[in-house]
Protein backbone atom coordinates (compact mmCIF):
# COMPACT_ATOMS: atom_id res chain seq x y z
CA UNK A 1 0.00 0.00 0.00
CA UNK A 2 1.92 3.49 -1.10
CA UNK A 3 2.86 5.50 1.89
CA UNK A 4 -0.11 8.41 1.07
CA UNK A 5 -2.75 6.14 1.22
CA UNK A 6 -1.33 4.46 4.72
CA UNK A 7 -0.67 8.11 6.08
CA UNK A 8 -4.29 9.29 4.92
CA UNK A 9 -6.19 6.17 6.41
CA UNK A 10 -4.24 6.35 9.96
CA UNK A 11 -4.95 10.51 9.39
CA UNK A 12 -8.64 9.71 9.28
CA UNK A 13 -8.54 6.84 12.07
CA UNK A 14 -7.23 9.02 14.54
CA UNK A 15 -9.29 11.89 13.41
CA UNK A 16 -12.56 9.76 14.05
CA UNK A 17 -11.09 8.74 17.72
CA UNK A 18 -10.08 11.95 18.92
CA UNK A 19 -13.08 13.32 17.71
CA UNK A 20 -15.20 10.77 19.37
CA UNK A 21 -13.37 10.91 22.46
CA UNK A 22 -13.35 14.75 23.16
CA UNK A 23 -16.99 14.82 21.96
CA UNK A 24 -18.32 15.89 25.08
CA UNK A 25 -15.47 18.67 25.77
CA UNK A 26 -16.27 20.22 22.62
CA UNK A 27 -19.92 20.12 23.36
CA UNK A 28 -19.43 21.32 26.64
CA UNK A 29 -17.15 23.97 25.50
CA UNK A 30 -19.82 24.80 22.30
CA UNK A 31 -22.84 25.20 25.05
CA UNK A 32 -21.03 26.84 27.76
CA UNK A 33 -19.65 29.44 25.55
CA UNK A 34 -22.66 30.46 23.72
CA UNK A 35 -24.23 30.80 27.24
CA UNK A 36 -21.82 33.25 28.13
CA UNK A 37 -22.03 35.29 24.74
CA UNK A 38 -25.85 35.26 25.08
CA UNK A 39 -26.26 34.98 28.70
CA UNK A 40 -26.92 38.44 29.75
CA UNK A 41 -30.00 38.42 27.37
CA UNK A 42 -31.73 35.86 29.45
CA UNK A 43 -30.20 37.33 32.81
CA UNK A 44 -27.40 34.25 33.40
CA UNK A 45 -25.31 36.82 35.34
CA UNK A 46 -27.40 38.00 37.72
CA UNK A 47 -28.89 34.20 38.63
CA UNK A 48 -27.30 32.04 41.00
CA UNK A 49 -27.38 28.19 41.41
CA UNK A 50 -28.23 26.76 45.23
CA UNK A 51 -26.87 23.74 46.54
CA UNK A 52 -24.62 22.29 49.23
CA UNK A 53 -22.89 20.31 47.15
CA UNK A 54 -22.06 22.61 45.05
CA UNK A 55 -20.75 24.95 47.70
CA UNK A 56 -18.82 22.57 49.04
CA UNK A 57 -17.26 22.10 45.88
CA UNK A 58 -16.29 25.82 45.39
CA UNK A 59 -15.40 25.48 49.31
CA UNK A 60 -17.87 28.25 50.64
CA UNK A 61 -18.15 28.40 54.03
CA UNK A 62 -21.73 26.60 54.83
CA UNK A 63 -23.35 28.75 57.45
CA UNK A 64 -26.32 26.57 59.24
CA UNK A 65 -29.45 28.31 59.83
CA UNK A 66 -30.11 28.25 63.54
CA UNK A 67 -32.12 31.07 64.70
CA UNK A 68 -35.44 32.51 63.22
CA UNK A 69 -36.99 36.26 64.20
CA UNK A 70 -40.92 36.03 64.45
CA UNK A 71 -43.75 38.70 64.01
CA UNK A 72 -47.55 37.99 64.74
CA UNK A 73 -48.07 36.92 60.78
CA UNK A 74 -44.75 36.50 59.57
CA UNK A 75 -40.98 34.67 59.38
CA UNK A 76 -37.52 35.46 58.61
CA UNK A 77 -34.65 33.35 58.74
CA UNK A 78 -31.62 33.95 57.55
CA UNK A 79 -27.73 32.28 56.59
CA UNK A 80 -25.07 32.25 54.38
CA UNK A 81 -26.50 36.35 53.01
CA UNK A 82 -29.88 34.64 51.94
CA UNK A 83 -32.99 35.28 53.45
CA UNK A 84 -36.38 33.40 53.74
CA UNK A 85 -39.30 35.48 54.43
CA UNK A 86 -42.60 33.27 55.18
CA UNK A 87 -40.50 30.64 53.18
CA UNK A 88 -39.49 32.61 50.00
CA UNK A 89 -35.99 33.69 49.08
CA UNK A 90 -36.03 37.48 48.90
CA UNK A 91 -32.69 38.51 47.72
CA UNK A 92 -28.82 37.63 47.58
CA UNK A 93 -25.54 39.21 48.90
CA UNK A 94 -28.15 40.26 52.05
CA UNK A 95 -26.75 41.38 55.60
CA UNK A 96 -27.32 39.95 58.79
CA UNK A 97 -30.46 40.38 60.44
CA UNK A 98 -30.93 42.78 63.01
CA UNK A 99 -34.74 42.05 63.83
CA UNK A 100 -38.27 41.43 61.99
CA UNK A 101 -40.67 44.07 62.28
CA UNK A 102 -44.58 44.59 61.46
CA UNK A 103 -45.98 48.31 61.36
CA UNK A 104 -49.44 48.17 59.64
CA UNK A 105 -48.66 46.83 56.32
CA UNK A 106 -45.16 46.94 56.32
CA UNK A 107 -42.48 44.13 57.43
CA UNK A 108 -39.34 45.67 57.93
CA UNK A 109 -36.01 43.84 57.95
CA UNK A 110 -33.18 45.34 59.88
CA UNK A 111 -29.84 44.72 59.19
CA UNK A 112 -26.40 46.85 60.79
CA UNK A 113 -26.65 49.59 58.58
CA UNK A 114 -29.86 48.99 56.28
CA UNK A 115 -33.88 48.22 56.55
CA UNK A 116 -35.39 46.53 53.93
CA UNK A 117 -39.22 46.67 53.68
CA UNK A 118 -41.56 44.29 52.46
CA UNK A 119 -45.07 44.28 51.78
CA UNK A 120 -47.33 41.18 53.44
CA UNK A 121 -46.58 39.27 49.65
CA UNK A 122 -42.59 39.43 50.00
CA UNK A 123 -42.84 42.00 47.39
CA UNK A 124 -39.77 44.56 48.51
CA UNK A 125 -41.18 48.32 48.85
CA UNK A 126 -37.95 49.99 49.99
CA UNK A 127 -34.17 49.59 51.27
CA UNK A 128 -32.65 52.24 52.97
CA UNK A 129 -28.84 52.36 52.83
CA UNK A 130 -26.69 53.88 55.73
CA UNK A 131 -27.29 57.72 54.02
CA UNK A 132 -31.40 57.22 54.33
CA UNK A 133 -31.19 56.29 58.31
CA UNK A 134 -30.90 58.48 60.67
CA UNK A 135 -27.75 56.96 62.52
CA UNK A 136 -25.61 53.33 61.55
CA UNK A 137 -24.56 51.41 63.10
CA UNK A 138 -28.56 49.93 64.06
CA UNK A 139 -28.17 47.53 67.14
CA UNK A 140 -31.43 47.20 67.27
CA UNK A 141 -35.40 47.40 65.64
CA UNK A 142 -38.68 47.46 67.05
CA UNK A 143 -42.12 48.75 67.10
CA UNK A 144 -44.05 50.42 69.49
CA UNK A 145 -47.41 52.42 69.11
CA UNK A 146 -47.11 51.79 65.20
CA UNK A 147 -43.50 53.14 64.78
CA UNK A 148 -40.95 52.07 63.86
CA UNK A 149 -38.38 51.70 66.40
CA UNK A 150 -34.20 51.80 65.50
CA UNK A 151 -31.68 51.69 68.07
CA UNK A 152 -28.49 52.66 67.74
CA UNK A 153 -24.63 52.93 70.05
CA UNK A 154 -26.32 56.24 71.75
CA UNK A 155 -29.91 56.96 70.55
CA UNK A 156 -33.27 55.70 69.78
CA UNK A 157 -35.06 56.97 66.68
CA UNK A 158 -38.67 56.22 65.25
CA UNK A 159 -40.31 56.10 62.28
CA UNK A 160 -44.18 55.81 61.34
CA UNK A 161 -43.19 55.67 57.56
CA UNK A 162 -39.93 54.30 57.52
CA UNK A 163 -38.60 57.30 55.92
CA UNK A 164 -38.94 60.39 58.07
CA UNK A 165 -37.18 60.16 61.36
CA UNK A 166 -37.28 61.91 64.81
CA UNK A 167 -35.43 61.49 67.37
CA UNK A 168 -37.15 59.09 70.64
CA UNK A 169 -38.99 55.60 70.53
CA UNK A 170 -42.32 55.62 72.69
CA UNK A 171 -42.72 54.54 76.24
CA UNK A 172 -43.14 50.75 75.24
CA UNK A 173 -41.00 49.42 72.39
CA UNK A 174 -41.35 45.88 71.12
CA UNK A 175 -37.29 44.81 70.20
CA UNK A 176 -37.21 42.25 67.64
CA UNK A 177 -35.05 39.09 69.09
CA UNK A 178 -34.26 35.70 67.67
CA UNK A 179 -35.71 32.13 68.61
CA UNK A 180 -33.86 29.30 68.04
CA UNK A 181 -35.01 27.22 65.14
CA UNK A 182 -36.39 23.86 65.60
CA UNK A 183 -33.70 20.78 65.26
CA UNK A 184 -35.92 19.14 62.93
CA UNK A 185 -36.46 22.16 61.13
CA UNK A 186 -32.98 23.18 60.90
CA UNK A 187 -31.61 21.05 57.75
CA UNK A 188 -34.52 21.94 55.84
CA UNK A 189 -33.46 25.95 55.88
CA UNK A 190 -30.04 24.85 55.41
CA UNK A 191 -30.78 23.01 52.25
CA UNK A 192 -32.48 26.63 51.03
CA UNK A 193 -30.47 28.35 52.46
CA UNK A 194 -27.12 26.98 51.17
CA UNK A 195 -24.38 29.33 49.36
CA UNK A 196 -25.06 30.70 45.62
CA UNK A 197 -22.97 30.48 42.74
CA UNK A 198 -23.59 32.91 39.87
CA UNK A 199 -24.59 31.21 36.68
CA UNK A 200 -22.03 33.13 35.08
CA UNK A 201 -19.22 32.17 37.11
CA UNK A 202 -20.25 28.11 36.54
CA UNK A 203 -20.56 28.97 32.98
CA UNK A 204 -16.87 30.14 33.05
CA UNK A 205 -15.45 27.73 35.20
CA UNK A 206 -16.89 25.01 32.94
CA UNK A 207 -16.01 26.56 29.82
CA UNK A 208 -12.35 27.06 31.02
CA UNK A 209 -11.72 24.19 33.27
CA UNK A 210 -11.30 25.52 36.69
CA UNK A 211 -15.09 23.90 37.79
CA UNK A 212 -12.46 20.69 37.94
CA UNK A 213 -9.84 22.25 39.85
CA UNK A 214 -6.02 23.42 39.21
CA UNK A 215 -5.97 20.65 36.92
CA UNK A 216 -8.81 21.63 35.09
CA UNK A 217 -7.15 24.05 32.76
CA UNK A 218 -4.50 22.27 32.09
CA UNK A 219 -6.77 19.02 31.01
CA UNK A 220 -8.37 21.88 28.86
CA UNK A 221 -5.66 22.82 26.94
CA UNK A 222 -5.31 19.61 26.06
CA UNK A 223 -8.91 19.35 24.83
CA UNK A 224 -7.62 22.20 22.70
CA UNK A 225 -4.62 20.82 21.46
CA UNK A 226 -7.12 17.76 20.04
CA UNK A 227 -9.10 20.37 18.01
CA UNK A 228 -5.98 21.74 16.70
CA UNK A 229 -4.93 18.27 15.42
CA UNK A 230 -8.97 17.62 14.63
CA UNK A 231 -8.81 21.06 12.55
CA UNK A 232 -5.50 19.89 10.96
CA UNK A 233 -6.15 16.33 10.16
CA UNK A 234 -9.31 17.38 8.68
CA UNK A 235 -8.04 19.70 6.37
CA UNK A 236 -5.18 17.97 5.33
CA UNK A 237 -7.73 15.17 4.61
CA UNK A 238 -9.79 17.60 2.89
CA UNK A 239 -6.85 19.21 0.97
CA UNK A 240 -4.46 16.52 0.29
CA UNK A 241 -6.75 14.70 -2.69
CA UNK A 242 -7.72 17.76 -4.05
CA UNK A 243 -3.83 19.19 -4.25
CA UNK A 244 -2.79 15.43 -5.88
CA UNK A 245 -5.23 16.04 -8.83
CA UNK B 1 8.45 45.99 59.03
CA UNK B 2 8.33 44.31 55.51
CA UNK B 3 5.36 41.24 56.31
CA UNK B 4 3.08 44.09 58.58
CA UNK B 5 3.40 46.34 55.21
CA UNK B 6 2.40 43.61 53.01
CA UNK B 7 -0.43 42.70 55.70
CA UNK B 8 -1.79 46.62 55.77
CA UNK B 9 -1.80 46.63 51.32
CA UNK B 10 -3.41 43.47 50.91
CA UNK B 11 -6.02 44.54 54.24
CA UNK B 12 -6.91 48.14 52.28
CA UNK B 13 -6.88 45.79 49.18
CA UNK B 14 -9.60 43.44 50.76
CA UNK B 15 -11.49 46.34 52.21
CA UNK B 16 -11.98 48.36 48.80
CA UNK B 17 -12.98 45.11 47.43
CA UNK B 18 -16.03 44.67 49.66
CA UNK B 19 -16.64 48.29 49.79
CA UNK B 20 -16.77 48.38 45.99
CA UNK B 21 -15.42 51.99 44.71
CA UNK B 22 -17.62 54.31 45.92
CA UNK B 23 -17.18 57.89 44.73
CA UNK B 24 -19.60 60.39 46.59
CA UNK B 25 -21.87 59.09 49.24
CA UNK B 26 -25.53 60.08 47.90
CA UNK B 27 -26.55 62.16 51.06
CA UNK B 28 -23.12 63.86 49.86
CA UNK B 29 -24.34 64.49 46.09
CA UNK B 30 -27.66 65.47 47.11
CA UNK B 31 -26.50 68.33 49.51
CA UNK B 32 -24.06 69.41 46.96
CA UNK B 33 -27.34 70.15 44.34
CA UNK B 34 -29.73 71.73 47.07
CA UNK B 35 -27.09 73.13 49.26
CA UNK B 36 -28.57 71.11 52.11
CA UNK B 37 -30.21 68.01 52.65
CA UNK B 38 -33.72 68.44 52.55
CA UNK B 39 -36.15 65.67 53.69
CA UNK B 40 -36.66 62.60 50.87
CA UNK B 41 -39.93 62.46 49.11
CA UNK B 42 -41.38 59.30 47.55
CA UNK B 43 -43.20 58.26 44.49
CA UNK B 44 -44.98 55.08 44.97
CA UNK B 45 -45.09 52.92 41.85
CA UNK B 46 -48.25 52.14 40.20
CA UNK B 47 -48.65 48.89 38.42
CA UNK B 48 -48.73 50.76 34.93
CA UNK B 49 -45.70 52.64 36.21
CA UNK B 50 -43.64 49.48 37.41
CA UNK B 51 -44.50 47.84 33.96
CA UNK B 52 -43.03 50.68 31.97
CA UNK B 53 -39.95 50.60 34.38
CA UNK B 54 -40.29 47.47 34.00
CA UNK B 55 -40.34 48.41 29.97
CA UNK B 56 -37.19 50.42 30.35
CA UNK B 57 -35.00 48.50 32.71
CA UNK B 58 -35.73 45.19 31.17
CA UNK B 59 -36.23 44.27 34.62
CA UNK B 60 -38.91 44.88 36.99
CA UNK B 61 -37.87 48.19 39.44
CA UNK B 62 -36.22 46.95 42.19
CA UNK B 63 -38.36 48.92 44.75
CA UNK B 64 -42.08 50.06 44.40
CA UNK B 65 -41.32 53.42 46.28
CA UNK B 66 -38.88 55.26 45.03
CA UNK B 67 -37.00 57.75 46.86
CA UNK B 68 -36.06 61.53 45.65
CA UNK B 69 -35.42 64.38 46.59
CA UNK B 70 -36.78 67.90 45.17
CA UNK B 71 -36.97 71.42 45.68
CA UNK B 72 -39.64 72.52 42.92
CA UNK B 73 -37.45 72.95 39.76
CA UNK B 74 -34.95 70.25 40.57
CA UNK B 75 -35.06 66.91 41.34
CA UNK B 76 -32.40 64.09 42.48
CA UNK B 77 -32.82 60.52 41.48
CA UNK B 78 -30.03 58.09 43.35
CA UNK B 79 -30.64 54.84 41.17
CA UNK B 80 -28.79 51.80 41.16
CA UNK B 81 -28.52 49.51 38.14
CA UNK B 82 -26.30 46.32 37.89
CA UNK B 83 -23.68 46.67 35.02
CA UNK B 84 -22.44 42.92 34.66
CA UNK B 85 -22.74 41.32 37.63
CA UNK B 86 -22.27 44.50 39.65
CA UNK B 87 -24.47 47.39 40.92
CA UNK B 88 -23.51 50.97 39.78
CA UNK B 89 -25.06 53.38 42.14
CA UNK B 90 -25.61 57.10 40.00
CA UNK B 91 -26.92 60.33 40.73
CA UNK B 92 -29.38 62.29 38.20
CA UNK B 93 -30.22 65.82 38.54
CA UNK B 94 -33.61 66.31 36.68
CA UNK B 95 -34.47 69.75 35.97
CA UNK B 96 -37.72 70.79 33.24
CA UNK B 97 -37.97 67.55 31.98
CA UNK B 98 -34.28 67.37 31.34
CA UNK B 99 -30.86 66.02 32.96
CA UNK B 100 -29.17 68.38 34.40
CA UNK B 101 -25.98 66.65 35.07
CA UNK B 102 -25.08 63.12 35.89
CA UNK B 103 -22.25 61.64 38.52
CA UNK B 104 -21.37 58.26 39.10
CA UNK B 105 -21.27 57.41 42.99
CA UNK B 106 -20.42 53.89 43.46
CA UNK B 107 -19.12 51.65 40.52
CA UNK B 108 -18.03 48.20 41.89
CA UNK B 109 -17.71 46.30 38.32
CA UNK B 110 -14.16 45.25 38.00
CA UNK B 111 -13.86 46.63 34.74
CA UNK B 112 -16.03 49.82 32.42
CA UNK B 113 -14.44 52.41 35.09
CA UNK B 114 -14.95 55.19 32.28
CA UNK B 115 -18.63 55.25 32.51
CA UNK B 116 -17.36 58.06 35.49
CA UNK B 117 -15.65 60.13 33.30
CA UNK B 118 -16.83 63.74 32.97
CA UNK B 119 -16.25 63.25 29.03
CA UNK B 120 -18.47 60.29 29.27
CA UNK B 121 -21.01 61.63 31.60
CA UNK B 122 -21.66 65.32 29.86
CA UNK B 123 -23.08 63.34 26.80
CA UNK B 124 -26.28 63.29 29.32
CA UNK B 125 -26.96 66.72 30.26
CA UNK B 126 -29.74 68.34 28.12
CA UNK B 127 -30.99 64.92 27.59
CA UNK B 128 -35.15 64.52 27.66
CA UNK B 129 -37.39 61.62 26.64
CA UNK B 130 -39.03 60.94 23.41
CA UNK B 131 -42.48 59.85 23.00
CA UNK B 132 -41.25 56.24 23.64
CA UNK B 133 -39.64 57.10 26.63
CA UNK B 134 -36.46 56.67 25.33
CA UNK B 135 -33.59 59.38 25.32
CA UNK B 136 -33.70 62.07 22.69
CA UNK B 137 -30.22 61.45 21.61
CA UNK B 138 -27.58 58.67 21.12
CA UNK B 139 -25.35 58.43 23.57
CA UNK B 140 -21.44 57.09 22.60
CA UNK B 141 -20.29 53.74 23.97
CA UNK B 142 -16.88 53.14 25.67
CA UNK B 143 -15.12 50.16 24.26
CA UNK B 144 -15.16 47.83 27.01
CA UNK B 145 -17.57 49.26 28.99
CA UNK B 146 -21.15 48.68 27.03
CA UNK B 147 -23.17 47.06 29.33
CA UNK B 148 -22.13 49.95 32.14
CA UNK B 149 -23.24 52.91 29.55
CA UNK B 150 -26.91 50.15 28.85
CA UNK B 151 -26.87 50.56 32.71
CA UNK B 152 -26.45 54.25 32.91
CA UNK B 153 -28.67 54.97 29.77
CA UNK B 154 -31.51 52.89 31.58
CA UNK B 155 -30.79 54.83 34.62
CA UNK B 156 -30.99 58.29 33.02
CA UNK B 157 -34.78 57.20 31.13
CA UNK B 158 -35.53 56.26 34.89
CA UNK B 159 -34.77 59.11 35.79
CA UNK B 160 -36.44 61.11 33.32
CA UNK B 161 -39.91 59.12 33.36
CA UNK B 162 -40.20 59.17 37.36
CA UNK B 163 -39.35 63.07 37.53
CA UNK B 164 -42.05 63.11 34.79
CA UNK B 165 -44.40 61.02 36.87
CA UNK B 166 -43.74 62.65 39.71
CA UNK B 167 -44.61 65.98 38.52
CA UNK B 168 -48.52 64.42 37.72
Amino acid sequence: MPFRLRLIRTLRRWHARIGFAALIFFMLIAVTGVALNHGAVVGLDSRQGHSKWLARWYGLRHEEPRQAYRTASHLLVAANGRWLLDGSAVGEKMPRPLGLVEIGDLIVVGGESSLHVYRADGALIDRLESYALPRVPLKAIGAGEGELVVQTAARSFSSADVLNWRLGAPKVVAWSTPTPLAESDREAYAQRLAPGISFQRLLLDLHSGRFLGSLGPLFFDLVAIFLTILALSGAWMFLAPRLRR
Amino acid sequence: MRPCLIAFVLGLCAAAQALGEVYQAPEAFVTEVFGTLPAPRVLWLSREMQAQASAILNHPPAVLRQRYWSDGAKSVWILEEIGKEELITAGFVVSQGHIDHVRVLAYRESRGQEVRDPSFLKQFSGAGLDQSDHLDRGIDGISGATLSVHAMERMARLALYFDRRSRD
